[in-house]
């Protein structure tokens, strides 16, 4: 079948984040060696309209401009949906502007040359969308992808619209509160002028770390944005053009409001650099990457096979003949949809602002800077939820069907919901890791030191180990247990092998060294561990020659390796705390996660507290 | 914006069409490549008068001449045929092309006539629809097509025009919307029954657009499509139900599951409804959905069967099959997807369905009221 044929085009290597409404994987295309990323959407975890999606698509494959993510095919798989997309190296422009703010590296601030050549991409990418009738409608920092290259390019179409005709209005409620221009929130019918205003959030967004009103609740935004007068950049740091630019951006009256090739007429666009200069932003978040906590192991593509397997129903219903019999009690869960769209004639969006606003509360609380960027209304609160979701990295995965309906919004608050930041990024796979931002800074002061400065030449090799053995031998035991309780287990072991390598690459090399050898000292091991993978004894998960050596260095008390042990014992310690590790497993809370929940659950408790008190009658 | 106009070289704007033709016909020869850009130049032309800019107004009267122009060349048609074999930007403006011509009136006319363009297409080219259609042949030109047909299919008469297309009736000449006999029944050789294949079998974004596209078929013009239905009932359900609602293909069946329960539950379509659930083997294929691995086509299935259960008149047929499995179907639908416990109006239905089931006599009675009779059913 070809919509078969179309996946097995692509090999899925690991997960980037979760993106918009999905998944988001990095893949190799088999055909031509390109590098892409595959968004997969589980379309049974959405109540949402497929049609909604069918719309981004339809509006993303009739773009082909280097402003705008180049969308590459799509095709079905059982009921994902795979939708192929141009890679990225260098994240979500987000993250540059943010980071600063989080943790005030310095030098980390995005400057006022960065934010020029960002917004004239963006004005570039904005004038070839309106002059082919589209309006992206989201436009925000979140949504503005950069390349290893510094191009900026405009992602994620979810809500964008487009125009039969290039002079109508919309007047759809959608978008998300800070960035929502004033015509947009009082429904009076808009145009591509709706973009533009978001656009200069978004400039002051990219040089503040945070929209305007980031402290207030996104229900009250709405009531402040068309009330207020249009907030303005301050500060004599900034030059005239950059602050005038972002005013006539943010013109409330949309009339008056410059289009996109106006805008790029500007003085501070005009003037704005090369897009090479962005480079350093990419290489400076590498960098913030690598100098946070190790991120844990990445998360790899698993093809879920149980929803899709045959039903060999032995109750089936009976047509012809009477049989007695009884059926078994079906356990189902499921995502419940509003009926109204089933009986109402087609009428499954949401239009109005009061509909936009009651699911609003739920999910999203004032950005403070820790948080992600706010979703996108309109979306349904399903579809924002990627099929797999983790709460962090260390956290065992959960099927989709175990969810409860609504569950992760809740329980995850504006806090957890990091993890389904769009982050589509990086180009290795130690910076690709989807690592929440709560765990992120949290971590780094408390449980996990610092990652060790890899100085040494035990450290780099420690480094070299993990890399090119540790890590592919997970990957690779990792695709081939099907159990979904080993797989657990094997991620754990995975999360607290890369905790080591964090921790103490030196230690790590040494304890490869140590397995290595004994393995080879053993005459009987040495004969059946050398060469290929070993096979498993007991119920433990099938792991990799690694995982074997180190359940033989617990077992092992061959007298002739005493001597050698009795050397190596300065490593020792380290050695012992992975045997204390190693052996159950499966129970056991890998450091750092209790901690990661107890943060989840306080953050979660302290947001939804400000939210009664914001909200009382919430 | 001035200076856009002078850079713009001065082909008359009658002359387009004229053009846009002659590099159509040598798409074929010799040079193909050169022509086809030559062809993108003159749609994008033809697209700039059409649309203005966004800064400056389109003038109607080069619009009227343009749209004269094209109609004189027959360019709807050759842009149809020819849109998978257009340039990507080319297939676009194309697109461009036809929302504005189909909807373009001259100022002069009433707002509520029909456009010059469209009416010339319903009475004397129904082909260039028909074309529109053959679109999903290509993937290249399915998304185009399918927005322009969207947007035409506001029309009712071009909906009729589709879903009456027949070439098997005759000669496949142009008898636009006079040519229609709502009567007779149709042989499935027309266009619209293509939509079936198109739908099934195509890619992702082929099928989900060709999906729309029968949507909007099936739920714009409701007393149309409640007489097609009607007098097609047969050959229309055995094709829905086999391709479509048991189609392999997860997001073709999802969709065409929930497109069967607003079908049949709007009003205008209430014969249509009356006969369908009339038959045990749609109760069948129905009950089967329940059981489907996946909830969301579970879920979907759930809101045909109740219309099944709720009628009020059940054929022996279905009575028949209620009964026999009905300590079954209890047990079943108590525990019918229970997760979905803030669903409030599933749930009361759920009630409502166990119910009604419970309730039944216990032997199959002799329904008070048939169903409504359909024009063509020989039952």
């Amino acid at each position: 079948m070809s919509i078969e044929a179309g996946a097995s085009q692509y090999t899925v290597l690991h997960e980037l984040g979760s993106g918009s409404f999905g998944t988001v994987y990095k893949a190799i295309d088999k055909t031509t060696g390109e590098i892409v990323a595959i968004k997969h959407i589980d379309l049974e975890s959405t109540d949402e309209d497929i049609q909604d999606i069918q719309s981004e698509i339809s509006i993303l494959s009739s773009c082909t401009s280097p402003y705008v993510t180049q969308y590459k095919a799509s095709f079905l798989r059982g009921h994902k949906l795979w939708i192929v997309m141009e890679f990225l190296g260098g994240g979500p422009a987000w993250t540059c502007g943010r980071y600063t703010n989080i943790l005030q590296l310095k030098p980390g601030n995005l400057n006022e040359a960065h934010v020029a050549i960002i917004c004239r991409e963006l004005l570039l990418g904005l004038e070839y969308l309106h002059q082919e009738g589209k309006i992206h409608r989201d436009v925000k920092a979140a949504n503005v992808l950069l390349s290893t290259s510094g191009k900026v390019k405009l992602a994620d179409f979810g809500v964008a619209t487009q125009l039969t005709n290039i002079k109508s209005q919309r007047n759809t409620f959608v978008g998300t509160p800070y960035w929502m221009a004033p015509e947009v929130i009082q429904e009076a019918g808009y145009d591509y002028k709706a973009d533009i205003w978001s656009l200069g959030i978004t400039a002051l967004e990219l040089i503040n770390g945070g929209p305007p009103h980031a402290d207030v609740h996104p229900m009250k935004v709405l009531f402040l944005i068309p009330k207020q007068s249009a907030p303005r950049l301050e500060g004599s740091q900034y030059s005239k053009e950059f602050r005038d630019f972002i005013a006539q951006c943010l013109v409330k009256d949309c009339d008056r409001r410059p289009s996109a090739k106006e805008l790029l007429r500007h003085k501070f666009i005009r003037s704005a650099g090369k897009v090479e200069a962005l480079q350093e932003l990419i290489e400076r978040r590498q960098l913030w990457d690598g100098a946070r906590d190790r991120p844990s192991h990445p998360k790899y593509y698993e093809e879920t096979l149980h929803t899709m397997s045959p039903k060999n129903d032995p109750d089936e219903w009976v047509f012809d003949t009477v049989k007695k019999a009884t059926i078994a009690a079906r356990k189902n869960t499921t995502k419940r949809r509003k009926l109204s769209v089933i009986h109402a004639n087609g009428q499954g969006l949401v239009s109005g602002a009061e509909d936009a606003l009651m699911r609003l509360d739920i999910r999203d609380a004032p950005l403070d800077y820790s948080s992600p960027p706010p979703a996108t209304i309109i979306r349904g609160t399903v579809r924002r939820q990627p099929s797999v979701i983790l709460a962090s990295p260390t956290k065992p995965r959960q099927a989709s069907s175990q969810r409860r309906p609504l569950q992760p919004d809740m329980s995850f608050g504006n806090s957890a919901s990091t993890v389904r930041v769009f982050r589509r990024v990086s180009d290795n796979s130690t910076t690709a890791q989807v690592e929440s931002d709560l765990t992120a800074p949290a971590t780094r002061d408390e449980n996990r030191p610092p990652m060790a400065e890899t100085v040494t030449k035990d450290a780099i090799l420690g480094r070299r180990v993990f890399n090119k053995v540790i890590d592919p031998s997970f990957q690779e035991v990792q695709a081939q247990t099907g159990n979904q309780a080993k797989r657990d287990a094997l991620s754990r072991l995975a999360d607290a092998w890369s905790a080591l390598d964090a921790v103490d690459p030196e230690g790590e090399y040494q304890l490869m060294k140590l397995l290595l050898e004994k393995v080879q000292n053993d005459s009987k091991l040495s004969v059946h561990l050398s060469p290929t993978k070993s096979t498993s004894r007991d119920g433990t998960p099938q792991a990799s020659p690694q995982k074997s050596g180190a359940k033989l260095i617990l077992a092992q008390n061959n007298p002739h390796l005493k001597s050698h042990r009795r050397r190596q014992s300065s490593i020792m310690p380290e050695e012992a705390k992975e045997k204390e590790k190693l052996p159950n497993l499966p129970g056991q809370a890998v450091p750092g996660m209790e901690h990661t929940k107890q943060l989840a659950d306080v953050l979660y408790g302290r947001w939804a507290g400000g939210l009664r008190n914001r909200w009382p009658a919430v | 914006m001035s200076f856009l106009f002078g850079r713009r070289p001065r082909t008359n704007t009658v002359d387009l069409p004229k053009q846009a033709k002659e590099q159509i016909s040598k798409l074929d020869g010799p040079g193909a490549a050169a022509k086809a850009e030559e062809l993108a130049k003159t749609l994008g032309q033809m697209k700039f008068v059409l649309q203005g800019t966004q800064e400056t107004e389109s003038s109607p009267e080069q619009i009227y001449s343009l749209v004269t122009g094209m109609i004189q060349e027959d360019l709807l048609y050759l842009l149809a045929f020819n849109l998978y074999r257009l340039p990507f930007e080319s297939r676009k403006d194309a697109q461009v092309i036809f929302s504005y011509v189909l909807r373009f009136r001259p100022p002069s006319a009433s707002p509520k006539s029909e456009p010059m363009a469209l009416s010339y297409v319903i009475n004397n080219r129904p082909e260039v629809l028909v074309e529109l259609c053959n679109g999903y042949n290509h993937t290249e030109s399915a998304a185009p097509a399918g927005t322009v047909l969207r947007e035409v299919l506001k029309s009712d008469a071009a909906t009729a025009i589709i879903l009456y297309h027949d070439p098997s009736e005759g000669s496949p000449g142009a008898k636009g919307l006079t040519g229609i006999q709502p009567e007779a029944r149709q042989s499935g050789r027309g266009v619209f029954w293509k939509f079936f294949d198109w739908i099934d079998r195509g890619s992702f974004d082929l099928s989900a657009d060709a999906f729309n596209t029968f949507r909007d078929l099936l739920t714009k013009h409701k007393t149309i499509v409640a007489q097609y239905l009607s007098t097609n009932f047969d050959l229309f359900f055995s094709k829905y139900n086999t391709m479509l609602v048991q189609s392999q293909n997860y997001v073709t069946k999802r969709q065409s599951i929930k497109l069967l329960g607003e079908i049949l539950l709007d009003r205008a379509n209430y014969a249509v409804m009356t006969a369908y659930v009339d038959r045990g083997e749609h109760l069948k294929i129905c009950m089967n959905l329940l059981r489907d691995a996946r909830k969301m086509v579970q879920y979907e299935g759930f809101h045909v069967f109740k219309v099944f259960v709720a009628n009020p008149h059940k054929s022996i047929a279905v009575q028949k099959i209620l009964l026999i499995n009905r300590d079954k179907l209890l047990e079943f639908l108590r525990h019918f997807l229970e997760d979905r416990t803030e669903d409030e109006q599933f749930i009361d239905e759920r009630e409502f369905l166990i119910k009604q089931i419970r309730n039944m006599p216990p032997t199959p009675v002799e329904p008070a009221q048939k169903p409504a009779l359909l024009g063509s059913q020989a039952r």
